[in-house]
């Protein structure tokens, strides 16, 4: 995209023209400018704009903690208990049935207290860090709509003097018509 | 008459100028479009999430599995609180990851769209991974137990160590006046300790007369 901004406004040979400094002469640099506007835009469309909308669907949509705290929750129950029977088994200690059954029940209770104050959490985090996405990518689409308003200004702006310009040359173009007119007619008269 | 004007053209500073700022420009996109596109895969593909939480699940076993053997061999419960440490370590974790990927993907998008990006990746969090309340719980819960353990440890071994210092103590009793100088012996015993005249006392008492 961009060799042929530089080849069609005087950058052919870029890098290797200007007099061995490297810079190719910009002989059009308005035409540049708009042509590199307007390559920058295409290669954001091109390479970016799909990653963008990932981004906002993702800060609209993401569950991963919640579901991993789900899957976690069942699996550390699991694996908690799985220490503690090897820990009994490793040090041959004997613990009568009854402290089976009430090791057995503190694990379950304690899981599913513990369980929900982790679902509780992982909602939490979630939120948190969609709303912080969100809040980032909205920053970055405020700093883009302010710089495109400013650029959309400029045009603007540009234009308005333009057309006024145009106004005031008609104008004085109409005056000096008639200005003209006049001198001669009055010159034909005195003759 | 004066002739047609000619168009303006730009100036030798305008044309320097442009051609220095189509050289960068160029540059820019050169060497560092490719990669920006390359960090937009990575936060895209890279997972910190699943680094973070292998060290959580370190940390926690870490902290917790050696006491955690003591109280189990007591016949103490605490699989629970380990759980719990788990869950609430992993999800920290899991938060922190995600915050990661979130970073890095705002970072990029923001050098994309030519806004302010915060120049880093987030990883720093990794080395100051948050403990969780649950695992701070747990620490505090095995803490307490072992000192407790720790504690009747010692006042047993108190109690025992006065014990049998108490029944080292004897003393002889002594006889009416007239009848010799000593009479019979008497020896402390476990919970009583003797004096030097075989008068008995309490517990703790410290009248004992070693022998």
């Amino acid at each position: 995209m961009f060799e042929g901004i530089a080849a069609q406004y005087g950058g052919a040979g870029y890098g290797a023209s200007g007099g061995g400094t490297g810079l190719a002469n910009v002989a059009e640099p308005d035409k540049a400018f708009a042509e590199m506007t307007r390559a920058d835009y295409l290669d954001y469309v091109k390479d970016y704009r799909g990653f963008e909308e990932e981004l906002i669907d993702k800060a609209q949509s993401d569950t991963t903690l919640v579901d991993q705290a789900r899957e976690d929750i069942g699996a550390a129950g699991a694996l908690a208990s799985g220490v503690n029977q090897r820990n009994i088994s490793r040090y041959g200690a004997a613990l009568t049935p009854a402290q089976i059954q009430q090791q057995s029940r503190g694990l379950e209770r304690a899981s599913t207290l513990g369980g929900i104050q982790s679902m509780n959490d992982a909602r939490i985090a979630q939120k948190e860090q969609n709303t912080r996405l969100m809040s980032d990518l909205i920053n970055i689409g405020q700093g883009v709509n302010r710089s495109s308003l400013s650029q959309m200004g400029s045009a603007a702006a540009d234009a308005t003097a333009r057309e006024n310009q145009y106004t005031q040359a008609k104008a004085a173009s109409k005056a000096q018509t008639f200005s003209t007119i006049g001198s001669l007619a009055m010159l034909a008269f005195s003759i | 008459m004066s002739s047609k004007p000619k168009k303006a053209k730009a100036s030798a500073a305008e044309q320097a100028s442009a051609a220095v700022a189509m050289a960068e420009h160029k540059y820019f996109k050169q060497k560092y479009g490719p990669l920006l596109i390359k960090m937009r895969d990575q936060s895209r593909s890279d997972d910190p999430t699943q680094q973070l939480r292998g060290r959580a699940n370190a940390d926690t076993m870490q902290a917790l599995s050696g006491q955690n053997a003591q109280q189990t061999v007591r016949g103490e419960n605490n699989s629970g609180d380990v759980a719990n440490a788990l869950t609430g370590q992993l999800g920290i974790a899991g938060n922190s990851g995600l915050g990661i990927q979130n970073q890095m993907g705002t970072n990029v998008l923001g050098t994309a769209r030519q806004q302010a990006s915060d120049a880093q990746t987030g990883m720093a969090q990794a080395s100051r991974l948050a403990t969780s309340e649950a695992l701070n719980r747990a620490k505090a819960n095995t803490e307490v137990s072992n000192a407790k353990f720790s504690a009747i440890g010692q006042v047993a071994g108190a109690a025992l160590a006065k014990g049998f210092g108490n029944m080292q103590t004897s003393g002889n009793e002594p006889l009416p006046y007239g009848q010799g100088a000593k009479g019979r012996e008497v020896k402390g015993t476990f919970f009583r300790p003797v004096n030097s005249e075989g008068k008995k006392f309490g517990f703790m008492s410290q009248k004992g007369s070693y022998s």
